[in-house]
């Protein structure tokens, strides 16, 4: 079976390394996800988000896995910039709405770029534990992990199995596009969409099929304590950076509600006219831009 | 002089992460020849033969198909000139008939109806597949899934044909009709060009063998030269069919020295007996 297979680069992947995340124990990196992510959501504050954007960013360099962030961002970085104009246009605020600037039939709304602006970091601040955690986790490590935590272990295997199958449906998709090139087929638009996507799901179909005959033919569904070959042992360390998680998400919390008020700063952040105008125009180019040199991009093909 | 079809000319492949796939490959095929790509695995095949329809671009060298530089044209374009047929026929099924299947290629180049239906009748012809007409391409076996991926190629009417590991996955019989269709695609006038690991195929269906080791080619000969070069085959770890290492272990004068056939080896040796 030839081995030369055209991938595209998957955006998220595990970058193998020794830095202090690396060696952590997955499930104190999972408190800590969790408690970015709670937190997130507990405030609108740009200021806090930014905050945990930035440490985030930090832990990225301290890891070395800037390289594969990189990518993820070169993708989220675009997209999430869509939010910025989309909510200067349709805040998701409740009213009433100040407006600062008309753009052509438009209005830019003072809590639209606040809020613009708190999503953008928050879809930031959010997503940078996560992706360093896939980074620098095995998936059988995490795995091992939470079986040992209790979890059931047909639901862990989902889990992971489903993590595992992105980067499948990936490749196989590449493989694909590929086939159907061959064919003639230009690479956009509605036409590619079924000739694309029915091989792969197709595929996938019968390669779950295929598994789930391969796993009840290896005893998967024998009751019983099931052993595991990986075994991950918690130290010291890893206790207190899981406590440490739940006393932050807890504590940081607790004062988001506490001074809710104080952090809301949609009445105090006022935007003049041309920046919002700037802001607004900006991350329309970039993000319209970028659209158009992927869609570029998969024609040229 | 046969007509130059495919040209490559000094080509380089490096994939992301410096992973050179391919090292300074030239290579030369004419119309009408029937050429085997041959190499262990990850020596560079299907990346060498992904540059014939540009799938994949040289990241230095050229690669001309039929005189044109195939780095400035798109892959759909050069689909009207090399059919590539992938090794798993499931990544390219999705029509919900083998009618519709076989028409899509032609109906991408924006050929009338009227060519479209000649062309798809021609290829039911050849592949005598005209009592599927209307059957859902998932409900066919592998082999016979394996035949409609190549009719369906077949519709494009390319001068190169590229095929994949054609005989993965098939029978004894399965093996045979792909020998069949090579030598029928011959007989048509279409240049061939053969990945596969079955040196039997190989062996009955080629002119030439292109040999492949650690990204490089370092042969290039008729498949009766290549499959004697002891030393080449040792390196490449490739084996010759069984019945040419047998010949070449009991040749002697009225016996062929290196038989690409059972019927080549066969014949002497029964009127020896």
């Amino acid at each position: 079976m030839s081995s030369d297979v055209e991938y595209l680069p998957i955006p998220i992947i595990r970058i193998p390394g020794n830095s202090f995340f690396h060696r952590l124990h997955p499930i104190p990196k999972l408190i800590w996800v969790t408690g970015v992510i709670v937190l997130c959501f507990a405030t609108r504050n740009p200021l806090v988000l930014g905050v945990i954007f930035l440490i985030g960013l930090l832990f990225f360099f301290v890891s070395r896995t800037w390289s594969g962030y990189r990518r993820f961002m070169g993708i989220l970085f675009p997209i999430s910039l869509s939010l910025m104009v989309f909510q200067s246009l349709a805040p998701a605020f409740p009213q009433p709405w100040i407006p600062v600037a008309d753009l052509g039939p438009f209005t830019i709304y003072n809590e639209g770029v606040y809020s613009g602006l708190s999503m953008l970091a928050r879809a930031w601040a959010s997503s940078n534990l996560a992706i360093l955690t896939v980074m620098t986790t095995h998936p059988s490590d995490l795995f091992a992990a939470l079986q040992a935590a209790g979890m059931p272990y047909e639901l862990n295997f989902m889990l992971m199995a489903s993590l595992q199958l992105i980067p499948i449906v990936q490749r196989e998709f590449t493989v694909v596009l590929s086939a159907q090139r061959s064919r003639g087929m230009k690479a956009h638009g509605f036409g590619a969409v079924l000739p694309s996507m029915v091989p792969v799901f197709a595929g996938t179909i019968e390669r779950v099929q295929q598994l789930s005959m391969s796993l009840e033919s290896r005893g998967f569904g024998s009751k019983g304590e099931k052993t595991s070959l990986r075994k991950i042992k918690a130290v010291p360390l890893d206790w207190f950076v899981g406590i440490l998680g739940v006393v932050f998400t807890v504590v940081g919390v607790l004062l988001v509600i506490r001074y809710k008020a104080a952090l809301d700063w949609s009445e105090v952040v006022f935007l003049p006219g041309w920046l919002s105008i700037a802001l607004v125009i900006g991350c329309a180019v970039t993000f319209v831009t970028f659209t158009i040199v992927v869609i570029r991009r998969a024609s040229r093909a | 002089m046969p007509e130059e079809v495919i040209v490559c000319e000094g080509l380089w492949h490096i994939y992301p992460g410096d992973v050179v796939a391919l090292r300074d490959a030239s290579l030369t095929i004419a119309a009408g020849e029937a050429v085997g790509i041959i190499g262990q695995n990850g020596s560079g095949k299907t990346t060498l033969v992904k540059h014939f329809n540009g799938l994949l671009k040289p990241t230095k060298g050229r690669m001309l198909v039929d005189g044109v530089d195939a780095s400035t044209v798109g892959v759909h374009e050069l689909s009207r000139k090399i059919g590539y047929v992938f090794q798993n026929p499931n990544h390219q099924l999705f029509a919900k008939s083998v009618t519709e299947e076989l028409a899509f290629a032609p109906t991408n180049l924006g050929l009338e109806p009227e060519v479209v239906e000649e062309r798809v009748e021609r290829a039911f012809e050849f592949f005598d597949l005209g009592p599927l007409r209307d059957t859902h391409p998932y409900r066919l076996s592998f082999p016979l899934r394996k035949l409609v991926a190549m009719a369906a190629i077949y519709t494009l009417e390319p001068k190169v044909f590229v095929l994949d590991e054609p005989t993965t996955g098939q029978d004894h019989v399965g093996v045979g009709l792909v020998q069949k269709l090579v030598e029928k695609l011959r007989t048509e006038g279409a240049t061939v060009v053969i990945v596969s690991h079955d040196m039997i195929l190989q062996a009955e269906s080629t002119d030439r063998l292109v040999v492949l080791w650690q990204a490089q080619i370092i042969g290039d000969a008729m498949p009766r030269e290549i499959f004697s070069a002891d030393e080449l085959m040792q390196k490449t770890n490739l084996q010759p069919p069984q019945v040419t290492q047998l010949s070449r272990r009991i040749h002697r004068s009225g016996l062929p020295e290196a038989a690409l056939r059972v019927s080549e080896l066969a014949q002497p040796l029964a009127s020896m007996l």
